[in-house]
């Protein structure tokens, strides 16, 4: 019995190198699952998108394929299509989140205090949130048309428009029929958050505010502005994202024109690749619009991180 | 500081009067304990003096002006609750300042009232601390120094003290009552603890179901509860109420209980012959003897040591009562005991509507 646990220590000794490894190894075997659906999933795709746009591929052409190196990237920088719905980006997704936040917050203020029938109004507010994105652009390019909707008709006689045309034909004023769908659709979403934050707020730190001398507008601004700010900075931080990627009423409502009036940077890749089948230089746009949106979400960590160190 | 006048004071929420009727009227200084059990309707009186209700009928004065549509902010008083209720994003020094900052206080003097309360409370050490780092006591004292900077007409306490432990409560209490002695600020209590209450109060207000019960000092409340309600209240441990039928037969006034044992009381009760009523006695008014001497019997059921004196659960015949005793003779469960209820010592009140009967010395 005595050589038993001698053979057995023997034998770890033997062994030790091996053991040494598989325990290094351990931790990683057990990710291993979630490394390898992430990999296979995520970054082989992103990958093989990626490498599009340094190669010519357009699916009209069956002799395509080759390597093209920056050549996309060159034609990018002269693009006047491309600069255009850069700009244009940026006047959706800021003039989209603004009004979706301002809008939403208000609504949730509103929401806020009780009032009979509180909660049916509650449930229709959030209605829109449920419908397609698709089914609203539908919507809102109807109502803008002037053959079957109201909107240019009030619009006109309130003398905002010279004459009941639709806006989505005019080159300078297209751009808003998708912002103003984009906000209807998209206010329910802030509501609902910063109703939710609303309603966590302690009524008494109100009342003691109260009681202190704050009226209701330093009590907006000193109690309830500081409990919502964490809320408003990732919900406003998501959102910008969300919208800066969201192509869908654009396409829908315009599909970019007129002549690329409305084309922002995501309907532009959307219009290059599936449109006009030219996935090498629609790849090369995704590109730069992934930077430029890691470079947003990278500051915005670290303003973030800067404000929960103070 | 200011005088508080509350006249006819009501509350309704739609048909349902949660309080009826309430006069009080509360003198310049003084600290005045609302005392009740939850539901009595005592935080909402508080709550609208302060104006955080609004008054369905009647009159609230403060310093003698008519405050009924006044907002809270106007009102000049300042308010403790029971959560604290303080700022959680702004520090300690911010919370206490908050109110100067919004009168557009200086800040050299405001510096100078938030650092000279903070002494004043001890908490020098904190003023640049978020209150979430605070402990309970400290956060009840932040509370209190946000009360105090802005010199209010009057302080409204809400249950302040709930939210602590027991030897925290009993430290707070004596700080409050010390603080109230250095400023001497009009104050409204509001607490279901009727230790705090007698403890804190020049006066306190015993309430229950929407309705004043009864005011006076501890002591008159105490010794002369006005009505079944509050003799059962006040007191710990709490007063014996038994049930009997008050008889008087020329000279004698007796008390019959039901299990045909009689007790003498004053001759100055007023009530008929044959009127049933119910006998309140303090556990430390029964006079308990182990050598027998004593009017009545029992054995002992209970004993509860309090180490400034015994508890003795008594069981006699027809009913259970409590004595406080306060030697330390050794009881033992299961002995018999004597014991005796000193007539001027006995309250009685009529069964059926719970009041005091008059006592009045009756003319010779």
């Amino acid at each position: 019995m005595s050589t038993m646990p001698l053979y057995e220590e023997a034998a770890g000794r033997r062994r030790a190198p091996l053991r040494r490894l598989v325990s290094g190894l351990e931790p990683y075997l057990y990710i291993a699952p979630s490394v390898v659906l992430i990999a296979v999933i995520m970054l082989v795709p992103l990958t093989i998108g990626l490498s599009y746009a340094f190669r010519d591929m357009q699916l009209i052409n069956p002799f395509s394929g080759g390597f093209v190196g920056l050549e996309h990237f060159r034609t990018l920088w002269t693009d006047a299509a491309f600069w255009l719905s850069m700009r244009n980006t940026l006047v959706w997704t800021l003039a989209s989140v603004v009004l979706q936040f301002a809008f939403g917050l208000v609504l949730a203020l509103l929401l806020n205090n009780s009032f009979p029938g509180r909660g049916v109004i509650q449930a229709l507010v959030f209605l829109p949130w449920a419908v397609p994105t698709f089914l609203s652009g539908l919507n809102w390019a109807w109502l803008f048309n002037p053959v079957v909707g109201p909107l240019p008709h009030w619009m006109a006689a309130l003398g905002i428009l010279p004459a009941p045309e639709n806006i989505l034909s005019d080159p300078h004023l297209a751009i808003w029929g998708p912002i103003v769908a984009n906000v209807w659709w998209g206010i329910p979403f802030f509501a609902i958050t910063l109703l939710a934050a609303l309603q966590s707020i302690p009524q008494d730190i109100y009342e003691a505010a109260a009681i202190d001398g704050a009226g209701a507008w330093r009590r907006f601004i000193d109690i309830t502005l500081p409990f919502l700010a964490p809320t408003i900075a990732i919900t406003v931080m998501l959102r910008t994202i969300w919208i800066a990627n969201f192509a869908d009423l654009i396409i829908v409502m315009t599909n970019g024109g007129p002549a690329d009036q409305t084309q922002i940077v995501s309907s532009y890749i959307f219009t290059q690749a599936f449109r006009r089948l030219d996935f090498g230089y629609a790849s090369a746009i995704a590109m730069v619009l992934l930077g430029l949106l890691l470079a947003y979400s990278f500051v915005i960590i670290l303003m973030r991180q800067s404000l929960l160190r103070r | 500081m200011a005088s508080i006048d509350i006249q006819g004071v009501g509350k309704s929420y739609g048909a349902v009067p949660v309080l009826h009727e309430v006069d009080l009227s509360i003198q310049d200084g003084e600290f005045v304990v609302l005392v009740g059990p939850s539901g009595c309707g005592k935080s909402t009186l508080l709550r609208m003096i302060a104006g955080l209700e609004g008054i369905t009928r009647g009159d609230i004065r403060i310093a003698g002006r008519v405050v009924n549509e006044l907002a809270p902010k106007d009102r000049d008083i300042a308010m403790v609750f029971q959560s604290y209720a303080l700022y959680p994003h702004m520090t300690v020094r911010d919370n206490m300042s908050y109110s100067l900052k919004l009168r557009g206080t200086p800040s050299e003097r405001m510096a100078q009232v938030v650092n000279a309360a903070a002494a004043k409370l001890g908490l020098e050490s904190f003023l640049d601390r978020k209150p979430r780092t605070l402990s309970g006591g400290q956060r009840q004292r932040v509370a209190m120094g946000r009360s105090i900077v802005r010199k209010p007409k009057a302080f409204l306490f809400d249950e302040p003290l709930s939210n602590l432990d027991a030897r925290l409560r009993e430290q707070m209490r004596v700080e409050i009552k010390k603080l109230h002695r250095e400023l001497g600020t009009t104050s409204i209590y509001v607490t279901h603890d009727q230790v705090e209450a007698m403890t804190l109060a020049d006066r306190i207000v015993a309430m229950n179901a929407g309705a004043v019960q009864q005011v006076g000092t501890p002591l008159d409340l105490y010794e002369r509860p006005t009505n079944l309600f509050v003799a059962s209240f006040i007191g710990s441990p709490a007063i014996n109420v038994l049930d009997g039928t008050l008889h008087g037969d020329g000279e004698r006034r007796f008390v019959a209980l039901g299990s045909g044992e009689t007790m003498p009381v004053s001759d100055r009760i007023q009530g008929r012959d044959g009127q049933a009523v119910r006998v309140g006695v303090r556990p430390e008014d029964v006079q308990v003897s182990t050598r027998g001497e004593g009017d009545h019997t029992g054995q002992i059921e209970l004993v509860e040591p309090m180490g400034l004196g015994t508890i003795l659960h008594i069981r006699t015949v027809s009913s259970a009562l409590k004595a406080f005793v306060l030697e330390r003779a050794h009881y033992q469960i299961g002995t018999d005991v004597a014991f005796s209820l000193p007539a001027p010592k006995l309250h009685i009140f009529d069964a059926q509507t719970g009041q005091r009967l008059p006592d009045q010395a009756v003319s010779p």
